[in-house]
């Protein structure tokens, strides 16, 4: 099993595997500037508490809805798969740290 | 013994939210020397890393709705405001980006990692996000639970006096 797996290698990754993290990137990128916008503009921010009863969990519904529908259509049109997998890692982990970083230096700083 | 079951909300949400952080830690523990009979166990931790996350996110989330703003009142009158101000702004973001790598993380170690090496790495720098970001959430909770308590021993001292 060892030597067929060997053979079998691959730096390839699956439609599935690609779209989702492209989906991913995205999205959380998405959650950084909806919590900037809802920061900035309190409108926004009643607009979401009167959608889902509170701000928050209609800010993780539309997280969840872009992830999972962003993922499924970029497994569907392998967009994911045009993109190096290196690439696609490097992109990933710089979305997830500025995302990150963004909340943390708005809400210290803005 | 009093424990209400908002206690055991709060309790389960950090519970929940350090398994996921130590399955996730779990996978990438694996995944560093990845080989065909350790893909089971990957996919494992990796499902138990997204359900872990999914009770935190569903415990944290109805005791942040339902129970958290007395306790937001009772921090921005002491004298760290900035454990809501920073701390609880960034945390309850920053929990949805940890949430949604943990979902990410089991559909990603469906790849052969043995045999993959630009998959073995994805599934690394996922499960290292969620340990980062999970463990910077753990932490800004417990500055939020300090905000609670400094702001009671305040009002406590003055009462006292």
């Amino acid at each position: 099993m060892r030597v067929s797996a060997v053979n079998a290698a691959s730096s390839a990754l699956g439609p599935a595997t690609s779209g989702f993290v492209l989906s991913a990137a995205v999205t959380v990128l998405f959650n950084t500037a909806l919590a900037w916008a809802k920061d900035a503009y309190p409108q926004l921010n009643n607009f979401m508490k009167s959608v889902g009863g509170h701000h928050w969990t209609t800010h993780g519904v539309f997280d969840l809805a872009l992830f999972v529908g962003l993922g499924f259509i970029f497994t569907k049109t392998r967009v994911g798969e045009k993109i190096a997998p290196d690439q696609l890692n490097r992109g990933f982990v710089g979305a997830v740290t500025i995302a990150a970083l963004g909340l943390f230096l708005w809400y210290e700083f803005v | 013994m009093n424990i209400s079951s908002r206690d055991i909300i709060l309790l389960a949400h950090a519970a929940f939210g350090v398994t996921g952080c130590m399955a996730a830690l779990w996978v990438f523990v694996e995944a560093l020397s990845a080989r065909p009979e350790s893909a089971r166990r990957i996919q494992t931790a990796a499902l138990v890393a997204a359900i872990s996350m999914a009770a935190a996110w569903i415990c944290g989330g109805y005791w942040y709705v339902q129970f958290y703003p007395a306790e937001k009142a009772l921090i921005l009158k002491g004298p760290w405001p900035f454990a809501h101000d920073l701390f609880m702004e960034t945390k309850e973001h920053l929990f949805f980006i940890t949430g949604i790598l943990a979902f990410l993380l089991p559909i990603t170690t469906r790849e052969r990692l043995y045999a993959n090496p630009a998959a073995r790495k994805l599934v690394l720098s996922v499960a290292g996000l969620i340990v980062v970001t999970g463990l910077a959430v753990e932490g800004a909770g417990a500055i939020i639970n300090h905000g609670v308590k400094v702001a009671l021993i305040r009002d406590a001292a003055k009462v006292g006096r």
